[in-house]
């Protein structure tokens, strides 16, 4: 998969990356670090230029991410009407109105697996889309420019840049689930003595 | 939801963060192993970009196109030692050609490719030996 797409984008540069990463903000699994880490090498060999490249490339994603929104936004009634009034549901919607900033922009560029749950979450939740937007602009631009240009600094040696940062999102992925993880477990056992306590108070009386 | 049923999912959770953290960790290692030797590349003045020389960075998804251009090697010559006809196949990649051209003999396109442009690069250029600089003469003062 990540050959063909390379071969497409050194034959039909800039549009079928911004079609790449567009597709990529929609879900399917494309993979998008290694691609625009590449865009910027080709940039330093004058196969694609950097500036009109990047902008359609920032354009595409931003567009996906906001598509993603819209799918979470029109999905909210049908979702609403399974976890309706659920005090988890609640919980969830409040934490990510706190949250919310910080997760769309570090699953930008940092934790990028992460990036459309949070979009559609973003969008179910009915987290403030002019909001959504700028936190989505700021980490794209991050991820298209600071790891384009990583790839432009690095010229032909761009596959070890890439893999690097590849293996540190999916490492950062994994402590994230972890400390959710355990986030929940020591939730559950607070809850779990506090059935316990109500339990012996109540035989008590 | 049931408490057992919640701790079940926790516990799915936390094993599924731990074998992602495990297949990570050591695939970041490897990879910030490898990473560790590479420096970037220095930049050339303007309109003087180098060509890469070293041919183990050609790979299967480049086309005959974007190698002759990297290497700063005349396409036709590539094509000629592949015996490929250039037309119809400018935008197919290096496996590409291989799968239609050469189906029998898995990487051929790729060792031939390199190999052209082995010989098509100009031979190291020696070095001439550190010559003595003459004292600068010094003239006194009229």
């Amino acid at each position: 998969m990540s050959d063909f797409l390379l071969t497409q984008v050194i034959n039909y540069g800039a549009p079928i990356l911004g079609i790449i990463v567009l597709i990529g903000a929609l879900g399917v699994p494309f993979p998008g670090t290694f691609i625009v880490v590449a865009a910027g090498a080709f940039s330093r060999q004058d196969i694609l230029t950097w500036h009109t490249t990047g902008l359609i490339a920032l354009t595409c994603v931003v567009l996906g991410d906001s598509l993603s929104y819209a799918m979470g936004f029109y999905a909210r009634e049908r979702i609403l009407r399974r976890f309706q009034g659920s005090t988890q549901w609640k919980q969830a919607e409040t934490s990510f109105n706190r949250w919310g900033g910080t997760s769309i922009f570090l699953t930008r560029f940092l934790i990028t697996g992460l990036a459309v749950p949070v979009n559609l979450i973003a969008g179910t939740s009915k987290f403030p889309f002019k909001l959504f937007f700028l936190y989505d602009l700021f980490g794209e631009t991050i991820w298209i420019f600071g790891y384009g240009g990583l790839g432009y600094l690095f010229g032909t040696q761009w596959e070890a840049v890439s893999e690097l940062l590849s293996t540190i999102s999916g490492l950062l992925l994994g402590l994230v689930i972890l400390a959710v993880g355990g986030v929940l477990t020591i939730r559950l056992s607070r809850t779990g003595a506090a059935h316990i306590r109500r339990a012996r108070q109540s035989s008590n009386q | 939801m049931t408490p057992s049923r919640q701790r079940t999912l926790v516990w799915g959770l936390i094993l599924i963060g731990v074998v992602f953290v495990g297949f990570f960790g050591l695939r970041f290692f490897r990879a910030f192993r490898d990473f560790r030797g590479h420096h970037p590349p220095p930049f050339p003045p303007e309109d003087a970009q180098p060509a890469e020389t070293d041919v183990e960075l050609i790979r299967d998804w480049m086309t005959i196109g974007f190698v002759s251009h990297t290497y700063r090697t005349p396409p036709n010559l590539l094509y000629k030692a592949l015996g490929v006809p250039p037309r119809g196949n400018e935008e197919k990649s290096l496996q590409q050609l291989n799968d239609e051209f050469f189906p029998k003999q898995p990487g051929y396109v790729l060792e031939t490719v390199k190999a052209a442009i082995r010989e098509n690069q100009s031979p190291p250029t020696a070095v001439s030996p550190a010559t003595a600089i003459p004292p600068a003469k010094v003239t006194a003062p009229p």
